[in-house]
């Protein structure tokens, strides 16, 4: 009996190599993918994403800016301290200029009681004057 | 007494023209608004993960300027 032995060529050999590294690769992506997806769903889970973007699109959107911009290294730099000076300023004026407007509403008020009082004193006083005066 | 008139027939009459402008673009900034949040709550993982890689660009070119 003529026994037959099969012989892989050098080529054949690199070849089916070639193709398990490819296949272990595909299979590793997958894997990883697998996972960041499963990642990402947990994420979205425990931070409850999707309720927070229907409840305030724009926030959520301005939220993730601002992160991506700190990842980004931006926050030590000049454009952040204009950003920063901009909201103060905004904010000052709209937190202080409310309260310095009742602050002078309310003196001005003041003054002007004084001044009818001070008004209505002159005229008892000179009514008080006039009478002596009557009565010479 | 007439300038007044003058001014004030004068400004009835832009009012009157830019009015339906106005309404005009306030109905498509109302839709556009609509369409934007809409698409924002269809795809909220898309359009916070595009918004944290633009973060990311703005800071990395403000760390560099």
């Amino acid at each position: 009996m003529r026994r037959m032995v099969v012989m892989e060529t050098p080529e054949q050999t690199s070849s089916n190599g070639q193709r398990n590294q490819a296949s272990w690769v595909n299979d590793s992506a997958h894997k990883a993918w697998d996972r960041t997806r499963g990642a990402v769903s947990e994420l979205k889970r425990a931070a409850a994403i999707e309720e927070r973007v229907n409840r305030n699109p724009y926030g959520s959107l301005a939220a993730a800016l601002g992160i991506g911009y700190v990842l980004g290294g931006g926050i030590f730099t000049p454009l952040t301290s204009k950003i920063v000076a901009l909201g103060l300023r905004i904010g000052i004026r709209l937190a202080v200029l409310p309260m310095l407007k009742d602050e002078i509403s309310v003196l001005a008020d003041a003054l002007g009681g004084e001044g009818q009082v001070g008004e209505a004193g002159k005229g008892r006083r000179g009514s008080k004057a006039a009478k002596p005066s009557d009565e010479r | 007494m007439e300038i007044a008139e003058q001014i004030e027939s004068t400004v009835r009459d832009v009012g009157a023209r830019v009015r339906p402008q106005l309404d005009d673009a306030k109905r498509r900034l109302t839709s556009l608004n609509g369409s934007v949040t809409g698409y924002i709550k269809e795809n909220p993982g898309r359009c916070l993960i595009g918004a944290i890689a633009i973060g990311f660009l703005v800071g990395k070119i403000a760390r560099r300027a």
